[in-house]
């Protein structure tokens, strides 16, 4: 844009951006290394860098339950019960939680964005309220949620969970998809229209269709801020239903505090789905996250 | 809710259809996301709004809705709770400081990617790597760095030359450092990357016009770029503070808003009042007041947003 650099300016910049991703990128390797540790390795000083036997037995603590019961049993003082069960009733009710509640989320947000384009229900400001929800503090609306689950008999079930995260990601489901379908011109549902269709039918024949690659992206985004979401898990649930971000604070140890290394790993892992749809999403991240005001 | 419906921006002949059932399409489609808002959020807020009135706590042994109604005494009480009125200081620090950080760090990493060069597009995917990441688990790793024996200070005592083994997380004075540090290094990429898109999508013609006329890098950056850019940096900061503000899991994860409330956040406040000490009346106060605030401050700021999607 602006002609060339000198060299020595291009050589400045390049380091400066190195050095930009080796910060971005220490925490995860220290988090990936660390899972990888043997117990005497997690906290050494001066620390390890990459562990020179590299064992697999914090991740064999997280899966399987026979070597975290070994491994609960050799260490001195009482052990909770949490770090003896195993991850995989973690990942089984995270992914039926955000699975659920991601369908949820993008089938009544494609409905109320359709609605919304299309017929411009509720005026100007409506969709606004919708943004309400994403700016009130979770924490505010947690503790009369906590009252009114224990009424409705939806605390602690991986319904009430689901309610809450469908609700709380509604306005990303909406805002992105909306945003898809302003895209499209109204002209070629109005054709269908005349054709004799009906007007659901029109938009998932004609509108919908053209923006599946956007409804798409929108459902992985939102299935990310479920899967990674910690306060609902933590204020809505007490033990029956476990999610992977409450898993990965439950290995603590009451004598040696937290389990380092275990922690990594169960971390490494639930993190790792996550990161593989960011980059599935990559280019719609940025609509995503300005709630479709910044396209690309 | 017809009236509007027949607004000029509604085509015509999709309603004609739609008013023969009872409820007119547009709104019955638009009911399902409506009700699931409505059952999470407004009745939760109306309840608050009773609870805050009350000084219920659940170790009292009666149903919330018999409590005993103390009219605005926990309001009251809140304005004169240091503890409160320090969280809410402190939360304002968190997001002024971490805005300002990421901001500055994001604008400088974006114009460094400005011109195409090989390995740009990788380095760009390594430096977003931090956002995908389950903030439970950024949290944790900053957990293990800032360690009182962690690689931080190893790094640190390598730089004095002498061993340093300082307790970060313990200490009432820096234990907010490494909280700020792991909410900017997890969220610094996202600004970067809305900046950088807002940055591509300048019209790169003024630009080149202003350079063919002789303006200065520095006076193309702040005369040119940065107001084309407002709207992009506004939208930025306003998703960010508001993300900021409620700022939960890195402090439960690091800190739990200890050592003593040295690390309380407004919501790690509300999160120790209502499930540590049951005080739930007075934390519903809380709660009312920071819905109000927030929800006020939101109408005026949310201004910028509306304009841009028109």
């Amino acid at each position: 844009m602006f002609g060339e650099d000198k060299a020595w300016a291009r050589c400045l910049k390049r380091t400066a951006v190195c050095i930009a991703i080796v910060i971005a990128f220490f925490p995860i390797f220290w988090l990936i290394s660390t899972s990888f540790k043997p117990i005497d390795e997690w906290q050494k000083f001066p620390p390890v860098w990459i562990s020179s036997q590299p064992t697999l037995q914090n991740y064999r603590i997280v899966f399987a339950p026979k070597a975290a019961q070994e491994f609960a049993a050799k260490q001195q003082g009482a052990i909770g019960y949490k770090v003896s069960g195993s991850a995989w009733k973690a990942f089984g009710d995270s992914a039926v939680v955000a699975t659920a509640a991601t369908v949820l989320s993008v089938l009544f947000g494609t409905l109320a964005a359709y609605s919304i384009v299309r017929f411009h229900t509720g005026g100007d400001s409506y969709p606004f309220q919708f943004l309400m929800v994403r700016i009130f503090p979770p924490i505010a609306v947690v503790v009369p949620m906590v009252i009114l689950f224990s009424m409705l008999r939806l605390s602690d079930t991986y319904f009430g969970l689901i309610l809450a995260y469908t609700a709380f990601t509604l306005p990303f489901s909406i805002w992105m998809i909306r945003s898809f379908i302003e895209e499209v011109p109204e002209e070629l549902e109005g054709a269908a229209l005349i054709y004799g269709m009906r007007p659901l039918q029109a938009f998932l024949k004609v509108t919908f269709p053209l923006i599946r690659g956007g409804v798409l992206a929108t459902a992985l985004f939102v299935f990310i801020l479920n899967w990674s979401e910690f306060l609902f898990a933590l204020t809505l649930t007490t033990g029956h239903v476990v999610t992977v971000t409450l898993q990965v604070a439950n290995y603590v140890s009451a004598s040696s505090g937290k389990l380092y290394g275990v922690q990594a790993a169960m971390g490494t892992v639930s993190t790792l789905p996550v990161i593989f749809f960011g980059y599935i999403i990559q280019r719609h991240l940025v609509r995503g996250l300005s709630f479709g005001a910044i396209k690309r | 809710m017809v009236e509007q419906a027949r607004s000029p921006a509604a085509p015509r002949f999709v309603m004609r259809r739609a008013y023969r059932t009872f409820v007119p399409f547009n709104v019955a489609i638009a009911l399902p996301a409506q009700l699931t808002v409505l059952t999470v959020v407004l009745v939760p807020t109306l309840i608050v709004a009773w609870l805050s009135l009350t000084d219920w706590q659940p170790t009292q042994g009666i149903p919330w809705y018999q409590a005993e109604f103390v009219w605005f005494w926990n309001y009251y009480d809140l304005f004169h709770d240091a503890r409160f009125v320090a969280a809410v200081v402190r939360t304002l620090l968190v997001v002024t400081g971490c805005m300002t950080v990421e901001f500055l760090l994001a604008m400088g990493l974006a114009l460094l990617f400005l011109d195409d060069w090989a390995w740009r597009k990788i380095a760009v995917s390594i430096i977003i790597m931090p956002m995908m990441i389950v903030p439970v688990d950024a949290a944790n790793a900053f957990f293990m760095l800032f360690n009182d024996r962690g690689p931080i200070n190893y790094l640190i005592s390598i730089i004095i030359g002498r061993p340093f083994e300082f307790a970060w997380l313990a200490d009432p004075n820096w234990a907010l450092l490494p909280i700020m540090l792991s909410e900017i290094w997890q969220w610094t990429p996202l600004m970067f990357l809305l900046v950088l898109t807002g940055l591509m999508n300048l019209p790169e013609n003024q630009i080149r016009a202003a350079y063919v006329l002789g303006a200065s890098r520095t006076r193309i950056f702040l005369r040119v770029m940065l107001p084309l850019l407002m709207p992009v940096i506004i939208i930025a900061l306003l998703v960010r503070s508001i993300e900021t503000f409620k700022i939960f899991d890195p402090v439960y994860i690091l800190t739990r808003g200890g050592p003593g409330a040295a690390t309380e956040t407004i919501s790690m406040f509300m999160y120790n009042g209502a499930f540590v000490y049951f005080r739930i009346g007075y934390i519903a106060a809380a709660a009312l007041m920071i819905l109000i605030v927030v929800v006020a401050i939101c109408f005026t700021l949310s201004r910028p947003l509306k304009r841009h999607h028109r």
